[in-house]
C-alpha cells in the first residue's frame, strides 16, 4: 500500500517504530554490504523549491542505495518561475509518470497539497515551519543508537522553536515515543501559543536543560534580529548557547544534537559541536538510512525488508 | 397582478410584528398584510409553516466587478443575492480599480439595474481614501451624490490615526457612515490564520486577536470623539465585542456586524491546511463563539452580514499562505444563521430577521428592512422555510465562485421565495407538493 510521509504529527507510534526499525535494518545492510531491496523501476521526483544541498544529497544517496532513479526539479529553472501554480506542476509530474515525490517548500502545507494532486507517495523534505519528518526520524535513530531507548528520556529542544519545523517534528516524535520534551528559548521565539506543542516551556537555559539526556540545538536564523525578535547574536549566545559551561547542567552523558547547518559560536560552541557528547555526524549519516526507510515505507515495500522489532541497543 | 402569500408567520422587526397572517402584493407594492382573510389574487402561495419577512439586507458583499469578473460579476452576484433572500446588498469598494470615483458608482448602479441582473437593490460602499491607500480622502461628497451609502477602505484599513480622524470629521459633515475592517496591519503581516494552538501546530504565522482589538478600540475612541457614525465590520474576537459593548455604553455612535462563518466554525476547521476556512479576520476559537453568541443575543452585535468573498477555484487550490482570504457566502448565510443561532435558541425568529434585515437597513439608512407599505420603493419580501433540512451543494449556486466550506453540510432553514418589486427567486424545492401552491 502506498502512502505519504507528510508529518510526524500524523503518524501512530507503531508507524514511527516501523520506520525506525526499517532504518536500522537498512543501515546494517549498507554497512555490512548485504543485499537491499531494489526499487529500480521507480523514478522519484526531487522537488526542492527551497535550497537545501544537504537534505537533497541525503535523499539522493538514499535513492541510490535502493536503486531508485531521481529526477531533479529546482524552482529557479522550472515552470514555477513562469507563473505555473504548484498544483499544475504536481499534475505535470504525475502525468510524466514519476512514481514518488520528495518535496521541500518554503510554505507550510505545500506537501499536503502536492499529495492531494499527485496520486503516489509524497515525502515531505521540510515545509515552511510545519514539519521535517525525516530529520526527526534520523534524530530518533541516533538517540536510540546512543541511548538504547527513547521512553523516559528528558530531551531539551533549545532555540527558535516558533520558526522551526525540526522542533515540531522532533517534539511530536519524541513525545509519541514517551520522552519528556522541553522547549528552551527566549519568549519571543517560544510565544505563548507555541505552548500548545507537545513539550514544557523553559525560558532559562540552565533550568531547561537540567538533567537532560539529549539537547537538540536549533539553528538561529539571522533574520530574527531584523524582525526585532532578538536583541543581538551576542546576547542570544550569552543566554542560550550550549557550550562547555552550560552542558554541565545537563546529564553527564548528555547527547548534543543539531540539524545543521551550524552557526558555530552562536547556538553551540566547538566543545558542544565536536566533543565526545556530540552526535551531529551520526545525525547526518543516519539521515540517509531513514530516508531509505521513508522510500520503502511510502512505497509500501516494507515486506521486502521485514521490519524487525525495535532494537533496544545499537 | 395580485400575489397573495397565505397563512405564513409574518415577522417584521420594524414593527415588532410576529403574527400568523397573509400578505398581499399588487403589482410591485405591498398593499396589505396580517389578518386579511383570503382576498382574490392572480397567484396564491400557501405559506403555512413558512416565515414571511422583509427582504433581507446584506451590508457586506464583494461583487468583484469591475476588475475580477472571473470571480463574480454584478449579474451573477445579484442573482446569488436573490437566491439568498436578499433584496438589498451593499457592494464593497475593493474592486479593481477601487470604487473611489463617481463614474464607477454609476457603472455599478447601471449594471445592477440591467434586466439580466438578479433584481436586487445594490447600495455601493465607496472607498474612504483614494485607491484605498490610506493617505488622501476620496472625493466623498461627489461619491455620496453618486449614491454611495457608506465609505470604507475594506481590507486595507487606514493605519494612520490622523488620517482616520480626518476621514471621520469629513464623514460627520457629509452624514456618511464609515464601515471599518479593524486590523492593525503591523501585527498581521504574513499571517494567514488565527494565532493559537492550530497555527503553532501547522507552522503558519498567526494573526493575533490583539491586531483586531487594538483597531476596534482606536476606531471606537475616534468615533466617540468625532461623533462619526462607525460600523465595525466582521468582528471575530470576544475582546473586540467587549470593546464595542464599552464604546456603546460610553455613547459612541458605533454598530457592528458578524459573518456567519465566525459563529459557525473555529480555527480547528483549518485542519490540514484547508483554504476554504481561510477568512479575514481569521476563524477564532470556541471561547470566542460562546461569547459572540451571547453578544448576538444581548444586542451588542447588531447585524449579520455575509461577507460574500468569491474566489476562483484555481486561486484557492494553492498552499495555505498563498490563498486569498474569504469565501462565497451569499447563498448560505441565512441557512447558517438559522441552523446555528435560531434553532439553538440564541435568537428568536423576530431577532433573527432584525439582524438580517431591519437593523442593517437602519444602520445604513436604506429604504428596506420593513413590510410597511410605502416605506420601501417596491415590495421587498422574503419567504423562508425555517425547518427545511437540506444539503448545501455548491454546484447549484448562482455565484460564479464555489469556494465555500459549507458545501456538503446539512443546514436547517432555506429561502424559498424572494420578491423585490416582483418575484426574483423561487427555490426549486418550492414547487414540491409539500407547499401545495394554489
Amino acid at each position: 500500500m502506498e502512502r505519504n510521509l507528510i508529518g510526524i504529527r500524523h503518524l501512530e507510534r507503531d508507524d514511527i517504530e516501523d520506520l525506525i526499525a526499517l532504518s536500522a535494518d537498512f543501515k546494517l545492510r549498507v554497512l555490512e554490504d548485504r543485499p537491499l531491496p531494489v526499487l529500480s523501476k521507480k523514478v522519484v521526483g526531487m522537488l526542492f523549491f527551497e535550497n537545501s544541498t544537504r537534505t537533497r544529497v541525503s535523499f539522493e544517496q538514499a535513492a541510490h542505495y535502493l536503486g531508485l532513479k531521481t529526477a531533479n526539479f529546482t524552482a529557479g529553472s522550472s515552470s514555477m518561475s513562469k507563473g505555473e501554480t504548484l498544483k499544475d506542476t504536481i499534475l505535470t509530474l504525475r502525468y510524466e509518470r514519476l512514481n514518488a515525490l520528495v518535496i521541500r517548500h518554503r510554505l507550510s502545507g505545500a506537501p499536503s497539497l502536492a499529495a492531494r494532486h499527485f496520486g503516489g507517495p509524497v515525502v515531505n523534505a521540510g515545509d515552511g515551519q510545519h514539519e521535517h519528518p525525516t530529520q526527526a526520524l534520523g534524530d530518533a535513530l541516533t538517540i536510540l543508537e546512543r541511548k538504547g531507548s527513547i521512553e523516559g528520556l528528558r530531551v531539551a529542544i533549545v532555540g527558535d522553536v516558533e520558526h522551526s519545523r525540526v522542533a515540531r517534528s522532533n517534539a511530536w516524535l519524541l513525545s509519541k515515543l514517551g520522552a519528556e520534551v522541553r522547549f528552551v528559548g527566549p519568549r519571543t521565539l517560544i510565544p505563548p501559543h507555541a505552548m500548545m506543542l507537545p513539550g514544557k516551556v523553559f525560558y532559562d537555559l540552565a533550568t531547561g536543560i537540567e538533567g537532560a539526556d539529549v539537547i537538540i540545538t536549533l539553528r538561529l536564523q539571522k533574520e530574527r534580529m531584523a524582525e526585532g525578535l532578538l536583541s543581538s547574536i551576542g546576547e542570544y549566545a550569552a543566554m542560550y548557547q550550549v557550550n562547555r559551561e552550560t552542558m554541565r547542567f545537563a546529564s553527564p552523558s548528555v547527547l548534543v544534537m543539531h540539524p545543521g547547518p551550524l552557526n558555530r559560536g552562536v547556538e553551540v560552541d566547538d566543545v558542544a559541536a565536536d566533543g565526545e557528547r556530540s552526535a551531529i555526524t551520526s545525525q547526518i549519516e543516519n539521515g540517509i538510512f531513514v530516508r531509505m526507510a521513508a522510500f520503502a515505507w511510502t512505497f509500501g515495500e516494507d515486506a521486502t525488508a521485514k521490519a524487525k522489532p525495535l532494537s533496544k541497543k545499537a | 397582478m395580485r400575489t397573495l402569500l397565505k397563512n405564513g408567520r409574518i415577522l417584521d422587526p420594524s414593527q415588532d410584528l410576529d403574527i400568523i397572517g397573509s400578505l398581499l402584493m399588487e403589482d410591485d407594492q405591498i398593499v396589505d398584510y396580517g389578518d386579511i382573510g383570503e382576498p382574490d389574487a392572480d397567484e396564491t402561495y400557501d405559506c403555512t409553516g413558512l416565515w414571511i419577512t422583509p427582504g433581507l439586507v446584506d451590508m457586506h458583499v464583494h461583487l468583484r466587478e469591475p476588475g475580477s469578473e472571473h470571480k463574480e460579476t454584478i449579474v451573477s452576484g445579484t442573482q446569488a443575492a436573490a437566491a439568498g433572500g436578499y433584496t438589498t446588498i451593499c457592494c464593497m469598494p475593493n474592486t479593481r480599480p477601487p470604487l473611489d470615483n463617481p463614474a464607477l458608482v454609476d457603472f455599478i448602479l447601471d449594471r445592477a439595474a440591467s434586466p439580466e441582473a438578479g433584481g436586487v437593490f445594490v447600495a455601493p460602499v465607496g472607498a474612504l481614501t483614494k485607491g484605498m491607500k490610506g493617505h488622501e480622502l476620496s472625493d466623498l461628497a461627489a461619491l455620496k451624490k453618486a449614491g454611495i451609502v457608506a465609505a470604507s477602505d475594506e481590507e486595507f484599513p487606514i493605519q494612520n490615526a490622523m488620517v482616520m480622524t480626518q476621514a471621520m470629521e469629513f464623514c460627520v459633515q457629509l452624514d456618511l457612515p464609515i464601515m471599518a475592517h479593524c486590523e492593525d496591519t503591523s501585527l498581521t503581516e504574513g499571517g494567514s490564520m488565527n494565532e493559537g494552538a492550530m497555527s503553532a501546530m501547522l507552522g503558519l504565522k498567526g494573526i493575533p486577536r490583539s491586531a483586531e482589538e487594538i483597531a476596534v478600540m482606536r476606531n471606537c475612541i475616534l468615533a466617540l470623539h468625532t461623533g462619526c457614525q462607525l460600523h465595525i465590520m466582521r468582528v471575530s474576537t470576544w475582546g473586540a465585542v467587549e470593546m464595542i459593548r464599552q464604546a456603546k455604553f460610553l455613547g459612541a455612535p458605533v454598530t457592528c456586524e458578524i459573518c456567519p462563518l465566525h459563529f459557525s466554525f473555529t480555527d480547528e476547521n483549518v485542519g490540514e491546511f484547508d483554504t476554504r476556512f481561510k477568512i479575514l479576520p481569521p476563524l477564532r476559537t470556541q471561547v470566542d463563539i460562546d461569547l459572540i453568541v451571547q453578544a448576538l443575543n444581548d444586542g451588542t452585535i447588531d447585524c449579520i452580514a455575509s461577507d460574500h468573498s468569491p474566489h476562483a477555484s484555481h486561486e484557492v487550490d494553492v498552499p495555505f499562505e498563498e490563498a486569498p482570504f474569504g469565501t462565497a457566502q451569499l447563498e448560505s448565510a441565512v441557512a447558517l444563521t438559522l441552523t446555528n443561532l435560531t434553532h439553538k435558541g440564541i435568537l428568536s425568529p423576530l431577532e433573527t430577521i432584525r439582524k438580517l434585515s431591519t437593523k442593517p437597513a437602519e444602520v445604513l439608512r436604506l429604504d428596506a428592512g420593513t413590510l410597511r407599505p410605502g416605506d420601501t420603493p417596491v415590495a421587498q419580501v422574503a419567504v423562508i422555510d425555517p425547518n427545511l433540512e437540506w444539503v448545501f451543494d455548491k454546484h447549484k449556486t448562482f455565484s460564479k465562485s464555489k469556494n465555500t466550506p459549507v458545501h456538503g453540510m446539512t443546514l436547517k432553514g432555506k429561502v424559498m421565495l424572494t420578491f423585490c418589486g416582483s418575484e426574483i427567486y423561487r427555490d426549486a424545492l418550492f414547487s414540491d407538493e409539500r407547499y401545495s401552491i394554489a
